[in-house]
């Protein structure tokens, strides 16, 4: 590395160990007090508060579900009026896709992402944190909506003209639009840090072969973020405009087009599926080889069928819009084209069945999760690939049975892998371990209770059960069933409680973990944990695609960062090669205020289209604050 | 060994900090609980209906007290955006427009002309439609619930208002032929020039 010419700037060299993480420790920490944890922009602190709330969503998105069980646990029950129950499947979906399922995958990537590729603080540190306030804005929003009895009813898709100005009357359907937007803005954001992250704060020498499965899937999923979330920031804002404004995007009596809003709502709602299914892939390939004693198999197989699926996902939107008469042509094709995704899947389940059957499986917490995952996960894998077929699906369209579909490949798919990835990487988030025995307890719990929950839809839905139904005759032969899975779902719910009471017990009371408790491979074990604000004392030099690998001892590192300023290394898209030191910003409120503008503007914007223009003028004022220079060593480069 | 200690003391104050940032969240959360704005019912519930039928008219018909729970109730009829949406589909659904026009009048007369023959009071408009008026208004009172009759009294109420409202029916994706119902009161409407549509019953108000 090069040095300054004055050599005036204190360095990184020649100085103890201990004496180097005191400088870091005063140059990278916050203030302490309510407006330090507020301006602090540490990517691990940010992401702890995106994981903790996304799960908190979780829970309550949850206990609508479980509301929604009890309604119809029992045919003509009365404990939810009809209206109540469409606002609760509403936020149940709205709930779980945007402020939950998104969300955690992008924080999970905020908190791992610069850990594993060896970097000091995720890119653009400051729109990170601006990007959580915005999120949890949004999630404000839509609650408060909720609580006030305006929440939207009209499907987490919010077809029009269902949730058109003819037959959306009152502001649910704008709630609902701007809380589309609020989460889109905190998505776009965190998927450009990520993608920036990747490509140029790589640790020296981790070219694209030595990059972690989590980070490829990480990389993949913020370009589907990127390339996907416009349809849908577009979608709402023309349906806001539409109700508000008296555009006639979706209006078919004045040009407009009703089917417009189905292909953009799609266009962005299936590579979701994959935005949030592509980090669990990432998950499961990194995890796996700690708990199997090897190397993962097949590891360039499978970020080529990482990419695959994120190419393939954009062109899979219309088998959600079989059954709206489209031409026959256009059905076959996308027919095809769904059917081609199992073949990516695919590769990725043999690539992880072959990594446990070559090595020694240690059946600790994260490895059951993950062989739920690949057992529910092929199931609904299964049943996606019958639903691919046009005359199936418009068998079972608006069923039971594409419920229990959906639910076995995004919780399947998804939230086993998310789970495993909790027990796995909580050790290095909090310093401590998560109790095994109570670890086990949650496996079986949600394993068994999420079957026996689930399976009996595909059957509801193949005797005819429709979706978003809030009751049902006792005449119809379901009621035994709909008995049977709200009280499955109680075992389902049980299993969550225990998974939390966990994941809180153990943060104070668990055991301490070390470093790096399970002999895993990957960068972020290299450092404590938790981390140190700075996260690496010297940042890792890394020679090949496990550079912990055990046996060997030694992590060869750079010197010669500055540690008067947060400093970080910039490094080539390719080879890792380093190119310059980089500053990264300091701790500002800014992205706080700007926060509240933003959000002031947009709920305001739901009333009048004048809140355009009046409300950007604070947002104008607080990025003016955001980005005046303070002065600082931070701003010289 | 430092660096960990820190770090648990970052821990404690950072969740003192969500603990009490929780807290507010969830005070204020049970502040809003109880108010409910926008309350939906789509199964009237049979005692209220049978309360809401309970007019009180004067003896000409014209005019007369509400019964006390639909004060109780908020005036819903009238305020909710929902329950004068309802009351839009059921002027198109039960055939209003064969005589009403689009509340521009025929037939029948109009809405939107500042005129009200027998009051624009609630009450005179749920009479109206409930139990029929001379010369050709019959009785919806066998075809629609009594919840209904009321839900389309507040949008031909609305149709005709003399103020503004900040609530509004939902927007009709087709054309009309008559300003949005959720227009401020127009003026130039009522202004019916030298001429005044009705010369029977005096000047305009």
């Amino acid at each position: 590395m090069t040095r300054d010419q004055g050599a005036r700037v204190p360095l990184d060299v020649d100085i103890s160990d201990a004496e180097l993480e005191r400088q870091l420790k005063e140059t990278w920490s916050s203030k302490p007090g309510l407006w330090g944890a507020i301006s602090t922009v540490d990517h691990k602190v940010v992401a702890g508060r995106y994981i903790a709330t996304a799960f908190v969503f979780l829970i309550l998105g949850g206990l609508l579900a479980m509301a929604m069980r009890l309604q119809l646990s029992q045919p003509e029950a009365r404990f939810i009026n009809p209206d109540r129950y469409n606002q609760i499947f509403t936020m149940h979906g709205s709930t779980m896709m945007f402020l939950f399922a998104v969300p955690v995958m992008e924080a999970m990537a905020a908190y791992l992402v610069p850990l594993m590729v060896g970097t000091r603080n995720i890119a653009f540190p400051r729109l990170n944190a601006f990007s959580y306030w915005i999120f949890l804005f949004g999630g404000i929003l839509l609650w408060v909506a909720f609580a006030l009895d305006t929440a939207p009813d009209v499907g987490w898709f919010a077809y029009v003209p269902l949730a058109g100005p003819q037959y959306a009357p009152g502001k649910r359907a704008d709630l609902w639009a701007q809380m589309i937007t609020f989460t889109e803005v905190a998505a776009l954001a965190v998927a450009v840090e990520i993608a920036v992250t990747v490509f140029k704060q790589r640790a020296p020498g981790m070219s694209l072969d030595r990059i972690p499965v989590l980070v490829w899937a990480m990389l993949v999923m913020s370009f589907l973020v990127i390339m996907a979330m416009p349809a849908i920031m577009f979608s709402s804002t023309t349906l806001i405009l539409d109700r508000l404004v008296g555009t006639h995007f979706y209006n078919p009596a004045e040009g407009g087009d009703a089917l417009l809003w189905q292909h953009l709502f799609w266009f962005f709602g299936h590579p979701e599926v994959y935005i949030i299914f592509l980090p669990a892939v990432g998950m499961v390939s990194t995890i796996l080889p700690a708990f199997v004693g090897r190397p993962l198999f097949g590891y360039m197989l499978l970020v080529m069928a990482l990419i695959t699926t994120g190419v393939l996902s954009f062109g899979l939107w219309v088998h959600h819009m079989f059954t709206v008469g489209l031409p026959r042509v256009g059905e076959s094709f996308f027919t095809a084209s769904s059917m081609s995704i199992a073949v990516p899947a695919g590769i990725q389940i043999f690539c992880w069945l072959a990594t446990l059957w070559a090595g020694k499986p240690v059946y600790k917490t994260p490895l059951l999760f993950i062989l739920g995952f690949i057992v529910t996960f092929v199931m609904g894998g299964m049943t996606g690939v019958m639903v691919a077929s046009v005359p199936f699906d418009t068998q079972v369209h608006d069923t039971y049975f594409v419920v229990a579909h959906f639910h076995y490949v995004l919780i399947g798919g998804a939230v086993f892998p998310l789970i495993a990835a909790v027990y796995y990487w909580f050790p290095k988030m909090t310093g401590r371990m998560m109790s095994e025995r109570l670890g086990r307890w949650s496996f079986w719990l949600i394993f068994c209770g999420f079957h026996l929950t689930f399976f009996p839809m595909h059957i509801l839905g193949l005797w005819g059960m429709p979706r978003r139904i809030y009751t049902y005759q006792p005449e119809l032969p379901w009621t035994s069933l709909n008995l049977f899975v709200s009280l499955s779902a109680l075992v389902l719910a049980g299993g969550f409680l225990v998974f939390f009471v966990n994941a809180i017990r153990s943060r104070r009371n668990g055991l301490p973990a070390g470093s790096n408790p399970w002999g895993a491979a990957t960068l972020e074990w290299a450092t404590s944990s938790p981390p140190p604000p700075y996260n690496f004392r010297r940042i890792p030099v890394v020679s090949s695609l496990d550079p912990l690998t055990p046996g060997e001892n030694e992590l060869p590192v750079v010197a010669g960062l500055r540690t008067d300023r947060r400093e970080l290394l910039v490094t080539s898209v390719v080879e890792a090669l380093p190119q310059a030191r980089e500053s990264s910003t300091t701790d500002s409120v800014w992205p706080f205020w700007a926060a509240v503008a933003t959000s002031v503007m947009l709920v305001w914007s739901i009333f009048t289209p004048w809140a355009v223009v009046w409300g950007s003028i604070p947002v104008a004022i607080t990025l003016i604050g955001w980005f005046w220079p303070k002065g600082s060593p931070e701003d010289e480069s | 060994m430092r660096v960990q200690s820190a770090g648990a003391m970052g821990n404690k104050m950072s969740a003192r900090i969500w603990f009490g940032g929780a807290a507010a969240g969830l005070a204020a959360l049970a502040a809003v609980v109880g108010w409910m704005r926008e309350p939906r019912q789509y199964r009237a519930s049979p005692p209220l209906t049978a309360a809401l039928d309970q007019l009180r008219l004067m003896p000409n018909a014209i005019s007369g007290t509400p019964p006390e729970v639909y004060f109780a109730l908020g005036k819903p009829y009238e305020t909710t955006a929902f329950d004068l949406s309802q009351g839009k589909r059921l002027y198109s659904w039960f055939g209003c427009s064969a005589c009403h026009g689009e509340g521009t009048g025929g037939k029948g007369p109009s809405f939107i002309d500042g005129w009200w023959l027998y009051g624009p009071s609630m009450v005179s408009i749920v009479a109206s439609i409930r139990d029929g008026r001379p010369h050709g208004m019959p009785a919806f009172r066998n075809r629609m619930t009594t919840d209904e009759i009321w839900q389309l009294a507040g949008y031909i109420k609305s149709l005709g208002a003399y103020t503004a409202s900040v609530t509004a029916t939902a927007r009709n994706d087709e054309k009309t032929g008559r300003p949005a119902e959720n227009r401020a009161p127009a003026a130039l409407l009522f202004n019916q020039g030298p001429e005044p549509l009705h010369p029977d019953q005096g000047p305009t108000p």
